[in-house]
């Protein structure tokens, strides 16, 4: 047993089919994250110092508010009132998730490394609201969206977590790699008008 | 479609949420010295109301948190939601 692991977030061969000269100036254009981490951490916001530590490690902010990120280092979602996602590179993803378990030793909480379950899409592009709109009931206008916020939501019926990363604008969905096959099929035809394109991270 | 707030994420779409049925109806603290007939009430038989009604939704799609709403079985108006503290249906204040 001496095979070597290779990190494929699975959409490989959907990248592969896609037409040979995608559009110059596409109305959205979806990077595949296949290379960041995810961590699940959960533990309770009031006392019991597991925010403090949990922020020691990460070297910044957890989200309280609800339904915002923390932008540093790493992206911090706020997932629920006792549960944030962390998105990070893959390289450092494992050794953060022991670094966080450790300092969460003898604290309620929960820390685990999902990065093999979930994957990120990045659409940026002048059509990355209309293209969102037709499968996802949140409002995304700029007023009330803002850069900073997060969702959790349904995309086209898919679960997934919804964040405006910058006013360009671009958004990041996280969504189950086991949906990620169906939600690229769907981006791909929802937004066929749109000129969508794909590319890998 | 229903307009929702969580107390947390605030108000989203009703196909995010899973419903919970009635609210505050609370587990029997010695279920052993139940008759049948009163271990029947606590599992079967709700308030039916016409009119205002506590019940309980979960916001599945979102936060995953089970909280309380008051909505009217006519009109299907919700006149608010709540947080649950010390066990589901129990109002917090």
């Amino acid at each position: 047993m001496s095979e070597s692991l290779v990190r494929r977030h699975g959409l490989e061969s959907l990248l592969a089919g896609m037409p040979g000269s995608p559009s110059a100036d596409p109305g959205v254009s979806v990077t595949i994250r296949g290379d960041l981490g995810h961590i699940n951490v959960r533990g309770n916001a009031e006392g019991t110092g597991f925010v403090k530590s949990v922020e020691q490690v990460l070297g910044q902010a957890l989200p309280i508010r609800p339904n915002t990120v923390s932008a540093g280092q790493h992206q911090v979602f706020w997932l629920g009132p006792d549960e944030w996602l962390v998105a990070t590179p893959s390289g450092v993803a494992a050794e953060l998730a022991g670094r966080l378990k450790h300092a969460s030793t003898g604290i309620h909480a929960s820390v685990n490394d999902i990065s093999g379950g979930q994957i990120a899409l990045m659409l940026q592009g002048p059509k990355c609201r209309d293209l969102l709109a037709r499968g996802c009931t949140l409002d995304l206008h700029p007023g009330v969206f803002a850069v900073g916020d997060c969702a959790q939501s349904g995309l086209a019926k898919a679960n997934v977590v919804l964040a405006l990363v910058d006013d360009k604008p671009t958004f990041m969905v996280v969504v189950r790699r086991s949906f990620s096959d169906y939600l690229y099929r769907w981006l791909a035809h929802a937004g066929s008008d749109d000129g969508v394109t794909f590319r890998d991270a | 479609m229903l307009l929702i707030e969580c107390p947390w994420c605030g108000e989203r779409a009703e196909t995010e949420f899973s419903y919970g049925g009635e609210a505050g109806i609370a587990r029997p603290a010695d279920p052993d010295a139940l008759g049948d007939a009163e271990w029947a009430d606590y599992l079967f038989n709700r308030s039916n109301p016409r009119g205002a009604h506590r019940e309980l939704w979960n916001h599945a799609q979102g936060c995953r948190r089970w909280f309380g709403v008051e909505r009217d079985t006519v009109t299907y108006r919700i006149s608010g939601s709540f947080r649950l503290s010390g066990g589901v249906g129990k109002r917090e204040d």
